[in-house]
């Protein structure tokens, strides 16, 4: 035979592929900080339940699910968790391990857990037999490989663009010195003896390492957690390649390179060879919680029970109907706006805000001012199908480019060899004014942003069309007020590379400023009013629509005066003067959770380049209710709450109910679940430490000198360095419709079902404002008599 | 010589003073602690400009106690003043961003001390009137610095880089002692001025010996090549510690040739070794620095190369010249550090206007062309102001041409529109003009005070000549980098200056840098 057949048979070929591809699947996606979104870090365990999972991530990353049974058992002590909710987490607990009775919870309570350690790699095995620190090493040559792989404009010499990571990494590897230097010998003529291409590179790696098809899922898994936010940043690449129904193999690549090193080591130490095939032997057991497991779950079930304990007692019932409101105010159902519509409403009660998530449903694909660069706009789950732009005019637009290109062409001068000791001799002493002009906190005027406008704009039916199909999603077919205010969201912070982190989620880390505007202008079209009738919306002749920007940093909100007012000028005037007051009474209670703040000094804090915890973004999310702002409005919900305007008897065929629950609840179930892994796995699931980052690339950090991109929020952004600001709870979803509706709404989506059915969300079923019932695994439902008896 | 006592003496005093208060308050959220401390950084900042007022108005002033080897003196002069308005202020800028960076923090209040008080050692440093001052305050500076390092002294890459920094650093010092012993013996005096004006008249052997020890004690405190591993792996500090290091610690070892450069130019081989050794780092850090991709990292990676060249400017006699390298050097590298944070929206902001317009090979030809042109304009328009110019100027004159010709390139490429030609030919000579205008400031500020520019024998034209090429080569290299960096011949090269040519990796080898973490 000329040619070499592969020596596998096919069936194993198969199964280990397809373990490579359900190991690639299992680890979440992260996007790039220059717009980045929350991403539920179990997505990948979502469809089996939490004690599973946190068995599963046990095994892979050695991370924990749940807090430390110590925090819990101060809960309990201190009576924020009751002996009744113990004992409704223990009874809904459907597992066979689940202690016996409450005084075997207990008593698991009272026995320190033991930390979850993960089934070693042959690199960890290696370094404990040699005392060389094999792990460290990986990381370190992966490291300043994939930074400079994935980099997007940092370096000024970069990989030759185009490859594969695979083929990248093999020519990389091949030159690359360091792992000989530190003793790995042959390691440059093992990668150059490697298989070309990826899938061979594993087939070979699983034959030499003895890695059978059972053993091969986690295991798998398990290098790719060791690769950390570099996994994840591939698994980004797919999760952009599927949305544009391509795929991509980098994930794949990285699982091959990483099995490569393997390999060279198991061959550099063959002692640990038997070992190593009993960590094999234990990838290849199925993964099953352990009773610990188990109790840690129903603890922390017992702790999301206590916050909708009180929760519940906070909903006591709706608040009577107004007459037309003189304004409306519609917001980002973000938990940020609660504060403020809060301290809105508190003005006048002629003063009526919606809830309402920040993309305001239009599909944007957007090119800002000075750029050809296409940003998206809406929620990561969709796909853009609405372009716009904020253009100027050709002369203006082409200005505007070649400053910007002369700016970067002086930071080649300064990047660049040789050129930079002629910039630093130029212009080093001008630095001396820059510093102090920073440390002093002088920020630079806010420049607003050309009005932006739809691309080729739309037909009338188009207008009139989307305008309909917002205004129902939003509930706002009738009572409109003279002046409704749309308002995005942004945030302002200084010298922060999570800065879109900060952003409108909704909006895939941008702010919700283009979204805002767009959908103001076109409600305010002549041609959309004139189709709305048609589509059964009547808006009254005086209604006009203003966008805006809430700043949730400083709580000031910017106002975009795009259109004519006319008329309306005095109304707009007195809404000022109402949203400037409700920005003196929300920073107050913001100011009161925040370190070192009062209301007076928020606003400089975001101009602080040294503020690493600028505002407290969405730490502290716990529930998201859609039901009408009548059922929240009399209740302080401390910012801790989604809120969704939504009225079902307007709802024709709960076609709005079915949007809510499959968009708006996903996405905020990924906020509040990185908050979640953020703050009970920040090792595996958290950006870092704040003040040892190291921007990477354009698109992450690494903390200190390299090694692993983190992903995730950083521990200032949920840690105040005392406790916790964020309280780790799963989201309670409260829906205020009829319970066959929303079951039904279930029972078509199983990707949501699986959301609830396997703990990593909470149903409850809310009428006339109270709880009126909770769902169950299997779409089932029980009736809110232990919520309101505990209440 | 006038007998007042400059208020800048008072300012270590002041910062240890403010320093001591942690002992009390080391932890979290150390109520007014961390304003005080911005208080005494920015006190001492005040004794510094005040002092500088002090030198201007009643001129330079030793003062000293004790006797013999022992001497302890403090100077002001023209160097000291610089150097401690330089280091108090950005002392007080980073003191001030650790006020709100370091906030809750374990150790909050323990850093503020650290950094206060390294802060102290390095303002006494820079005043250094005697042997043993310098040798005194260049441990304690290495100390203060060792334990900020140590900061998440559990993290087993902290304490790697700190035992890195600790052996170069005070390997330096070892060799510092060495040296300052042989300048005892050699000229009976540990006054440094006095060593000065003794080395006028020729230096004895022992002398020798002493400034090529110097020579290596710079070497290793400015990071130079091949024992620069330390300062690329200090990311793992807080970034207030990273500015303060290679905005104000880094210049120690500029610091100390400058301060000695009567001695160290009355040995042309130490200047030839100073010429050399700075040379080569300086473009073997400029160029690893373009395959870096990590914020800080490549940050760093330019310090090594921007003290070399430093390094090259001592050795050339330009001594004013480094000593405002130092300090538009410091300057730069604070704020590019502390604005770290913003590297995501630079990266985003290089992205927008869409392609880079890459230059051809005649546009760099023409760019270097147009680039010589300017430089005799301008260098003859200030040649008018300042009179003659060395050979030694000149040539650094010419790579400043080279740098200024990257930028010009980038406006010639045929795909750039006309306007953006204009505006970088504007920013070009804007440089140019800002270049020989400060050189024309810092000679005349600190050129009375520093050795005139020696005049070139055979061998400094030799290396004149050898640094012209080397510096051209890279230049044109860089101008025509895009046709080339992706070609497949490159990038074994691109991997082994990614890696620092592995210098590093030998040197964790050598010292255990690979062995597993001990458990502690």
């Amino acid at each position: 035979m000329l040619l070499n057949q592969p020596q596998v048979a096919p069936a194993r070929y198969a199964a280990l592929i397809k373990a490579a591809e359900a190991a690639a699947r299992a680890i979440p996606p992260a996007f790039p900080l220059s717009a980045t979104v929350a991403v539920n870090p179990f997505l990948g365990q979502t469809g089996e339940d939490f004690a599973t999972a946190a068995a599963r991530l046990a095994r892979v990353a050695g991370v924990p699910l749940t807090r430390s049974r110590q925090d819990y058992a101060a809960k309990i002590a201190s009576g924020e968790i009751t002996v009744e909710d113990l004992s409704a987490a223990l009874a809904a607990s459907a597992s066979a391990l689940k202690p016996k009775d409450l005084a075997a919870l207990k008593a698991r309570l009272a026995t320190p857990e033991a930390a979850p350690v993960a089934l070693p790699t042959v690199a960890a095995l290696a370094a404990d037999a040699t005392g060389t620190d094999w792990p460290a090493l990986v990381e370190r040559c992966f490291g300043l490989w994939a930074a400079g792989h994935f980099d997007r404009g940092q370096a000024l010499w970069s990989p030759a663009p185009g490859r594969s990571a695979f083929s990248a990494w093999r020519d990389w590897a091949v030159h690359d010195l360091t792992p000989e230097i530190a003793g790995l010998k042959g390691f440059c003529a093992h990668v150059a003896d490697a298989p070309d291409t990826p899938e061979r590179a594993i087939l070979r790696a699983a034959d030499s390492l003895g890695i059978g098809e059972a053993a091969a899922e986690t295991l798998f898994h398990r290098l790719l957690s060791d690769l950390g936010g570099w996994a994840q940043h591939a698994r980004w690449l797919l999760w952009e390649a599927e949305l544009g129904e391509a795929t991509d193999t980098t994930i794949t690549d990285l699982l091959a390179i990483r099995l490569i090193f393997e390999e060279a080591l198991l061959a550099h130490v063959p002692a640990i060879a038997e070992r190593w095939q009993q960590i094999v032997a234990a990838h290849a057991a199925p993964v099953a919680a352990t009773p610990d497991q188990v109790a840690d779950a129903i603890l922390q079930d017992a702790a999301d029970r206590a916050h909708q304990r009180r929760l519940a007692a906070q909903l006591t019932g709706m608040a009577g109907a107004t007459a037309r409101p003189a304004v409306q105010a519609a917001f980002c159902i973000d938990v940020r706006s609660e504060v403020y519509r809060r301290a809105l409403e508190s003005l006048s009660p002629e003063i009526a805000t919606i809830g309402f998530a920040g993309f305001f449903g239009l599909p944007l694909a957007h090119r800002p001012h000075g750029t050809d660069e296409v940003a998206k706009h809406l929620p990561v789950l969709l796909k853009p199908a609405m372009f716009t732009c904020s253009h100027v005019s050709p002369e203006d637009e082409a200005t505007s480019r070649i400053g910007a290109r002369a700016t970067r062409a002086w930071g080649r001068f300064r990047q660049a060899a040789v050129s930079s000791f002629a910039f630093v001799e130029a212009s080093g002493p001008l630095y001396g004014a820059k510093l102090v002009k920073d440390a002093l906190g002088f920020g630079e005027a806010p420049k607003q942003n050309p009005r932006p406008r739809i691309d080729g704009g739309l037909t009338a039916e188009a207008k009139a069309a989307t305008g309909a199909a917002v205004l129902k999603a939003m509930s706002m077919t009738e009572g409109h007020a003279r002046l409704v205010l749309l308002f995005g969201h942004g945030a302002k912070v200084t010298n922060n590379p999570h800065e879109s982190a900060y952003h409108c989620g909704a909006c895939g880390g941008q702010t919700g400023e283009v979204s805002a505007r767009i959908l103001a202008d076109l409600l305010n079209d002549p041609e959309t009013r004139a189709g709305l009738p048609a589509h059964g919306i009547i808006l009254p002749e005086d209604t006009v629509f203003v966008a805006g920007l809430h700043e949730t940093t400083t709580d000031t909100i910017t106002l975009y005066r795009d259109m004519e007012l006319g008329g309306h000028v005095a109304d707009l005037v007195r809404a000022e003067a109402w949203l400037s007051e409700a920005t003196r009474i929300t920073r107050a209670e913001r100011a009161k959770r925040l370190p070192r703040a009062h209301a007076e000094t928020i606003a400089q804090r975001a101009l602080d380049w040294a503020e690493l915890r600028p505002e407290w973004g969405l730490a502290g999310c716990a529930a998201f209710i859609a039901a009408p702002r009548a059922v929240t409005a009399t209740t302080d919900l401390g910012g801790r709450a989604f809120l969704h305007s939504y009225d079902w008897e307007a709802d024709e065929g709960f076609a709005t109910l079915e949007l809510i629950l499959t968009a708006p609840v996903v996405v905020a179930s990924w906020i509040s679940l990185q908050y979640y892994g953020s703050s009970v796995a920040p090792d595996m699931f958290g950006g870092g430490n704040k003040l040892i980052h190291n921007v990477v690339g354009g698109f992450g950090v690494v903390q200190g000198n390299g090694g692993v991109l983190r992903t995730g929020l950083p521990w200032q952004a949920v840690h105040d360095g005392e406790s916790l600001a964020h309280e780790p709870l799963r989201l309670t979803v409260m829906i205020d419709a009829p319970q066959e509706a929303i079951t039904a709404i279930l029972d078509k989506h199983a990707g949501v079902r699986q959301l609830f059915d396997n703990g990593w969300l909470h149903l409850l079923r809310l009428e006339n404002g109270k709880v009126a019932g909770r769902y169950r695994p299997g779409l089932a439902w029980e009736g809110a008599t232990p919520l309101r008896s505990a209440a | 010589m006038s007998t007042f006592i400059p208020f800048v003496q008072f300012a270590p005093l002041v910062l240890l003073g403010a320093a001591a208060f942690a002992l009390v308050r080391p932890g979290r959220r150390p109520g007014a602690y961390p304003a005080f401390a911005e208080a005494a950084a920015l006190a001492a900042l005040g004794l510094a400009l005040a002092s500088l007022i002090q030198l201007l108005v009643l001129g330079q002033r030793v003062t000293a106690v004790g006797a013999g080897p022992a001497l302890l003196a403090l100077r002001l002069d023209a160097v000291s003043a610089t150097m401690t308005v330089l280091v108090g202020f950005v002392g007080w800028i980073v003191v001030r961003y650790a006020r709100s960076y370091l906030d809750g923090e374990e150790q909050e209040g323990r850093f503020h001390g650290l950094m206060l008080a390294t802060l102290a050692a390095v303002l006494l440093l820079v005043q250094s009137g005697s042997l043993v001052v310098l040798a005194a305050s260049f441990v304690a500076v290495g100390a203060g610095l060792r334990r900020l390092l140590m900061f998440y002294g559990e993290r087993a890459e902290a304490r790697r880089a700190a035992t890195k920094f600790a052996l170069v650093w005070f390997g330096g010092d070892v060799l510092l002692v060495l040296a300052a012993a042989l300048l005892w013996v050699g000229f009976g005096t540990a006054d440094l001025g006095a060593i000065g004006a003794a080395a006028k008249g020729g230096l004895p052997l022992s002398a020798h010996i002493a400034v090529a020890l110097l020579v290596v004690v710079a070497a290793l405190k400015t990071a130079s090549f091949p024992l620069h591993g330390w300062i690329t792996e200090v990311m793992e500090a807080p970034t207030p510690v990273s500015a303060l290091l290679h905005a104000g610690i880094i210049n120690a070892g500029g610091f100390l040739m400058i301060r000695l450069a009567e001695l160290v130019q009355a040995s042309s081989g130490g200047m030839a070794a100073l010429v050399m050794l700075g040379g080569l780092t300086a473009l073997f850090g400029a160029v690893v620095m373009l395959t870096q991709s990590a914020a800080k990292t490549a940050l760093a990676w330019s310090t090594v190369s921007q003290m070399g060249f430093m390094l090259l400017q001592c050795g050339l006699g330009l001594w004013p010249l480094a000593l405002l390298h130092i300090v538009a050097h410091s300057l730069y590298k604070a704020h590019a550090f502390l604005a770290a944070g913003g590297a995501v929206e630079a990266v985003a902001s290089i992205r927008r206007p869409g392609p880079v317009a890459v230059p051809g090979g005649l546009a760099v030809a023409r760019s270097f062309a147009l680039a010589i042109v300017l430089y005799l304009a301008v260098a003859s328009l200030f040649g008018l102001v300042s009179g003659h110019k060395s050979a030694q100027a000149l040539a650094l004159g010419a790579i400043l041409v080279f740098g200024v010709a990257y930028l010009v390139a980038q406006g010639l490429a045929d795909a750039a529109p006309r306007e953006l030609t204009r505006r970088t030919a504007l920013a070009s000579l804007g440089a140019a003009v800002a270049y020989f205008g400060f050189h024309l400031i810092s000679g005349a500020i600190w050129g009375p005070y520093l050795p005139a520019v020696p005049t070139a024998g055979p061998l400094e034209w030799a290396l004149i000549i050898l640094a012209l090429l080397s510096f051209g080569l890279v230049a044109v290299a860089q101008a025509l980098f895009p046709l080339w960096a992706h070609h497949p011949a490159a990038a074994g090269l691109r991997v082994h200056l990614a890696n620092g040519l592995y210098l590093n990796a030998v040197l964790d080898r050598l010292i255990g840098g690979f062995r597993a973490a001990k458990a502690h």
